[in-house]
């Protein structure tokens, strides 16, 4: 009776057999895809980065000084100017709170929209669920995927903005800026989640984009406008974009409640999400 | 008690009921249309589906667009949960045997939708990768045979090369069940016939296959029994020769001169008679051999025989109000 045809009445008794060592396959996939991207991205970041950080001797700390001083006060607060004059200031103002969340928080919430919910619309996602893979391990390993990718450009921009603050023997020290980073790091991270578990619950990518924009956009108009607001503290407390850049990271390094708070985000997102993705129907 | 490859559906001891692989009961599925914002209604997609797929059969699932094939289908591989009623595959229901049943399933999408810079031998075997590396081995064999370039990229291939992708990913692993939804669309008759024989290796191999389609030509070629869905409901279970003789030919007679219709009307086999002076039509349901005869007292000058298509078939059901059991009689032999 033996045979050395293999055949698929004897297979049958492997069944519920998960497949083993196959790693982490569709991260592995997605980054690959995204390998491009993510050197656009990289390049973007580490220009921009420096082309500021560059202007900071040219500008100088007096014409700063200067500039501010015409301002009115509501206006300088608002813009998180009061301490521009100084180099931690400076970092401050251009990159950590405009230019580095705005670069990366469209490519987090726009990648964290697209991986998932934006394939499942697009149909690309049908294959790979039809799979031997859980559906939560299919989120979680795009998840991980984005995380990968925002490690990836907090590392360029901690290098670019280190250089150039180094060349320019600027007075911030260098565990700040990593500091600062990681926060940003985590900030944009959790807004991402936002878009990933928002799309991944509804299967519908423009409510992951509203989702991860629209908190990200209300939280850096709290955190702008809270100063000028009579008791708008609660604003402020309220803001993840707080969490991250209120604690002033460039001078006071690691703040840890508000940065806790953002990974915080990030977990119950995908604890929510997780569950909800796995029992909704797909692609309808 | 091992038994011989390919001899899973013939051992089975006489009386026994063969083993059942895919089996739904009064499967129901709806789609909530609408949004939040407007008013709901809810689409019936599968209205109380009854099916059993045995093992080592290849079956054929026939239906126009919309009928309900690819909701049934996407039930089966756990993308759809059921409203109501029940489905199993091998034994459990999608949702319980999770990726553990997807194991030993090879899926062929309807519409296949594949993109991006890597090349088709990358997706596959990414693919395989999540399988657990099973079927790495057979990608390249697979791709020779149905001639696909497995280093151009998946964002450059035709929608026929798209479709050899999904052929291939859904073979490599040589599943129990194959579940195969319009497996030919976009596939040329070399290649078809190159796909149905892979489709019977797979069944000598002992693979159950289950193959949607909505032209009959397409799946008689390789299956024995049929089902015929409408409308999310089955209306018609057939084996394929049967289901042939109801579809019936579409005659044409020409003749040298012009003939009378009253010979004709009324032989067996003969529906929807027109004779329109030397030509006649007609509809022509099991043996020719009556019409034949009749013809032959006159000179025949041309003469064509058509299969009719599933499409007729369809617009028959339409036309006869289907009266369940008695309609599946009906054409039996």
């Amino acid at each position: 009776m033996a045979t050395d045809t293999p055949t698929r009445s004897a297979r049958s008794g492997d069944a519920g057999v998960l497949p083993r060592r196959r790693g982490l396959a569709v991260t592995s996939w997605v980054l690959r895809q995204q390998r491009r991207a993510v050197v656009g991205w990289s390049v973007a970041l580490a220009a921009v980065c420096a082309l500021y950080v560059g202007f900071y001797p040219a500008i100088g700390d007096q014409d700063m000084a200067q500039l501010v001083e015409g301002m009115p006060d509501a206006l300088v607060q608002a813009l998180g100017y009061e301490g521009i004059d100084t180099a931690p200031g400076y970092l401050e103002s251009t990159i950590f709170s405009l230019l580095g969340p705005a670069l990366l928080l469209v490519f987090a919430i726009g990648f964290g929209a697209r991986v998932l919910a934006g394939e499942e619309e697009d149909g690309k996602l049908e294959l790979e669920l039809t799979l031997p893979v859980d559906r939560r391990r299919v989120l979680l390993e795009r998840f991980l995927a984005m995380v990968v990718q925002l490690l990836v450009l907090a590392g360029v921009m901690i290098a670019t903005v280190v250089s150039m603050v180094l060349a320019l023997d600027m007075d911030v020290m260098v565990a700040n800026i990593v500091a600062a980073t990681l926060g940003l790091f985590l900030f944009v991270l959790a807004m991402g989640t936002l878009s990933l578990g928002a799309g991944a619950s509804t299967g519908r990518k423009a409510i992951g984009l509203v989702a991860g924009a629209g908190v990200a956009v209300a939280s850096y108009m709290a955190h702008a406008l809270a100063p000028l607001i009579e008791g708008g503290g609660w604003l402020e407390n309220a803001s993840p974009f707080a969490w991250y850049l209120g604690g002033e990271p460039l001078t006071e390094g690691v703040h840890w409640a508000g940065f806790g708070g953002l990974v915080a985000i990030t977990a119950v997102t995908l604890a929510v999400a997780l569950p909800v993705f796995a029992r909704r129907d797909l692609g309808v | 008690m091992s038994s011989l490859p390919g001899t899973t559906t013939t051992t089975s001891t006489r009386g026994t009921a063969p083993e059942v692989v895919i089996r739904t009961d009064g499967l129901i599925k709806d789609y909530v249309t609408g949004s939040r914002f407007r008013e709901r209604g809810a689409v019936r997609a599968l209205d109380g589906l009854d099916l059993e797929i045995h093992r080592g059969e290849v079956f054929g699932f026939l239906g126009p667009n919309g009928a309900g094939k690819s909701t049934m289908i996407r039930v089966l591989l756990d993308q759809l949960r059921p409203t109501a009623g029940h489905a199993e595959v091998l034994g459990v229901t999608p949702q319980r045997g999770g990726p553990g049943l997807r194991a030993r399933i090879g899926y062929l999408p309807g519409e296949l939708t594949m993109g991006g810079r890597s090349t088709a031998g990358d997706l596959l075997a990414h693919l395989a990768r999540v399988r657990g590396g099973v079927g790495t081995d057979r990608i390249r064999p697979l791709a020779e045979r149905l001639t696909l370039d497995l280093d151009k990229p998946i964002r450059g291939l035709s929608k026929g090369n798209k479709q050899k992708v999904g052929v291939v990913q859904a073979f490599m692993h040589r599943p129990e069940l194959l579940i195969l939804d319009e497996p030919t669309s976009g596939l040329d008759p070399l290649l078809q016939h190159e796909f149905l024989a892979m489709v019977r290796e797979a069944q000598q191999d002992g693979a159950t296959v289950f193959m949607s389609s909505h032209v009959l030509s397409e799946v008689e070629l390789v299956a024995e029994r049929v089902a015929i869905i409408r409308q999310g409901r089955i209306v018609d279970l057939d084996d394929v020769a049967t289901l042939r003789h109801h579809a019936g030919q579409q005659v044409e007679l020409a003749f040298a001169e012009p003939v009378d219709a009253e010979p004709f009307r009324g032989l067996p086999g003969v529906e929807d008679l027109e004779v329109d002076g030397a030509q006649l039509r007609c509809l022509l349901r099991g043996e020719p051999d009556a019409l034949l005869k009749v013809a032959a007292r006159h000179r025949v000058v041309r003469w064509s025989a058509e299969d009719r298509e599933l499409e007729d078939l369809f617009l028959d059901f339409y036309r006869v109000p289907v009266r369940d059991d008695e309609e599946v009689a009906h054409h039996g032999h």
